[in-house]
């Protein structure tokens, strides 16, 4: 892969080039200490250390609600939206991107998905390595601390510069307007330095007990363990724990109807397998009723059945679900290390 | 021809139907497909023959049981609208006192002439066929329940927590900033709009149908709510839903 070197000195002019050239998003503060994704209007407001964004980047690959369609009964006219704004996005850590490219994946898939694909053709990543993780993190355990597909370009904090990789023909375009450097020896000596510390930077305590290629097979051994039960005593079937996942995808389709009741709008929103009217089907029955059954579906999407269907787990360790979820049920690490037996 | 629709109101503050009336043009626009033959907060006219009834307001006396029955009978659609008639709203806070001293806190020493029963959600006297929760209503989820009806279609009444909507709005939860809500039990719909002004949640759509109360009672003790305030945190809108909050003195 192509790499430069930008100064941090001049980084920030960089990006208020790309401001003004590009629709960016990028990441920056919010309340209470926390982080989101959203519109960058100054290269002053990005905020690269971060720990973890509130949602993932996926809300603009997968907004929470999109049209789908609009028609028009009187005139028997479909019409399919299809506004695809091109998008920058600023600060994707590696497990969000491992994240994006499971949706990729899911996405063009059989069933290929028109407004998912059209709205990811037009979004460019500039991702960077972390170097600050969230108290719920386990990414260091995940196989997802480093990505090498995916993103335009690649940041990577090695001291007073950054170090670029530059993953597309856009990224290298992105950098146009950027007064870059080759990367020299020491920087190269540096990006490894900086690569190899990434897995120390999730807390120790968060470390996953067992050897990530046997989880799939752990959790088939143990369906009918009593780990279900118990938790899904507490749960709320809020959602939470979908709904935060760079990995979940579902949606539901509904109709909106335009006051004058011929003209409306076909939309689809989040969805998650956790709510209790996610399993019913059109003849009134639910066939996940229980919240226990929903509880371990939910654990057995991430950890066995997208194993099987796309190659990977589909939990990449950025530790939403677990901070997300009130009761304290919905943790990877601990439920994984407990049907390991290696619980402490 | 034209469904006929009416509105009545009980024991409530008419916040409801004026967010009927604060729909303006597109009021008018809906008026298209309706014809409204009663409407106190609107007109003066009124008439029996309905179609579809609009009821505001909790049961709070016997006597209302009569009105409330002779609705029913006329309406072939019963719809309650706001959190007093859906679910008893926060009349049902006097529900947990002494219903003699709530009578002469409000008519004094002619308390004897007033009659009062528990403050109830009108679903407890006649069959509801839908609700639209929240205190005051959503003018957008009227309109939809309304454009529902008008298309012969069951309306759509979220029936997940707010917390649902309040990831869909990327909040950062309300108990990472050291306060506490029920967001957690509470039906959505609402697009958790209180979080999103910084506020919390009261659950003034009330309960999810099958809500985990034992569980959210647990996590408020947790963050350090005493078992009082946790009783008061559902004593607020939840006082006639089974909350095991307390029950409700006669
Ligand atoms: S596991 Fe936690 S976050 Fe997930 S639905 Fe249950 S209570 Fe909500
Ligand atoms: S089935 Fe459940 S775990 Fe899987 S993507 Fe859908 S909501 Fe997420
Ligand atoms: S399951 Fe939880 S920790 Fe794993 S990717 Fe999803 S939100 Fe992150
Ligand atoms: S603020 Fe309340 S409603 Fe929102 S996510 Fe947190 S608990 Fe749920
Ligand atoms: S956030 Fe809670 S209190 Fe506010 S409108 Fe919604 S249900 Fe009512």
């Amino acid at each position: 892969m192509k790499s430069r070197v930008i100064l941090k000195v001049e980084f920030p002019h960089w990006i208020a080039s790309l401001i003004k050239t590009e629709n960016v998003i990028g990441i920056k503060a919010k309340e209470a200490g926390k982080f989101h994704f959203g519109k960058l209007r100054s290269s002053g407001e990005l905020r690269l250390d971060y720990d973890v964004a509130v949602l993932p980047p996926k809300k603009y690959l997968q907004p929470p609600k999109e049209d789908l369609l609009s028609y028009n009964i009187a005139s028997f006219k479909v019409t399919p939206s299809a506004d695809f704004q091109p998008i920058t996005i600023i600060g994707v850590h590696p497990y969000d991107m491992h994240g994006i490219n499971q949706m990729d994946a899911v996405f063009s898939d059989e069933n290929k998905d028109t407004n998912y694909l059209g709205r990811r053709k037009n979004v460019k990543i500039i991702g960077v390595d972390p170097v600050k993780a969230s108290a719920w993190s386990f990414w260091h355990d995940m196989g997802t601390a480093y990505v090498d597909k995916g993103f335009d370009l690649w940041l990577t904090d090695i001291g007073d510069r950054y170090f670029i990789e530059i993953g597309t023909k856009s990224g290298e375009n992105l950098l146009k307007p950027a007064k870059t450097e080759s990367a020299s020896k020491i920087d190269i000596e540096r990006h490894k330095k900086a690569r190899s510390g990434l897995k120390n930077i999730c807390s120790p305590s968060r470390r996953i007990k067992t050897d990530i290629k046997k989880i799939p097979d752990i959790f088939r051994a143990n369906h009918d363990h009593g780990l279900w039960e118990k938790r899904a005593k507490t749960c709320y079937s809020c959602g939470s724990c979908n709904l935060v996942c760079p990995t979940c995808y579902c949606f539901d389709v509904r109709e909106d109807m335009e006051l004058n009741l011929t003209g409306g709008r076909r939309v689809r929103v989040w969805d998650g397998c956790m709510l209790e009217e996610f399993a019913r089907v059109g003849s009134g029955e639910n066939f996940r009723k229980e919240r226990s059954a929903r509880f371990r579906h939910r654990f057995f999407r991430k950890m066995v059945y997208m194993k099987e269907k796309i190659g990977a787990l589909a939990c990449v360790g950025c530790g939403r679900c677990a901070s997300a979820c009130l009761p304290d049920i919905a943790d990877p690490v601990t439920a994984i290390n407990e049907l390991s037996g290696l619980e402490d | 021809m034209k469904p006929r629709i009416a509105f009545f109101d009980f024991a409530s503050c008419e916040g409801d139907q004026l967010q009927i009336v604060n729909l303006e043009e597109r009021l008018l626009e809906l008026l298209q497909h309706v014809e409204v033959v009663s409407f106190r907060e609107a007109m003066k006219e009124h008439s029996d023959n309905y179609d579809i009834a609009f009821i505001e307001g909790s049961c709070t006396r016997a006597s209302d049981e009569e009105r409330l029955k002779k609705i029913r009978a006329n309406a072939k659609i019963v719809v309650a609208l706001g959190s007093c008639a859906t679910i008893g709203g926060i009349n049902c806070i006097k529900n947990y006192r002494n219903q003699t001293e709530v009578r002469k806190e409000v008519y004094g020493d002619k308390y004897e002439l007033f009659d009062t029963y528990l403050a109830r959600p009108i679903e407890a006297v006649i069959k509801v066929d839908y609700k639209v929760p929240q205190c005051p209503i959503n003018k957008e989820e009227f309109l939809s329940v309304a454009k529902a009806l008008l298309t012969g279609q069951k309306p759509f009444i979220p029936d997940y927590p707010v917390c649902v909507e309040c990831k869909m709005n990327g909040n950062v939860c309300v108990f990472e900033k050291g306060m506490t809500c029920v967001g957690p039990v509470t039906r959505a719909g609402c697009g958790s709009c209180c979080v999103n002004e910084g506020a919390i949640c009261w659950g003034c759509r009330g309960l999810i149908d099958n809500p985990n109360t034992d569980a959210h009672k647990e996590v408020l003790e947790k963050y350090n709510l005493t078992p009082q305030e946790v009783m008061n945190k559902f004593k607020l809108y939840f006082g006639w839903s089974d909350t095991n909050a307390q029950k409700p003195q006669s």
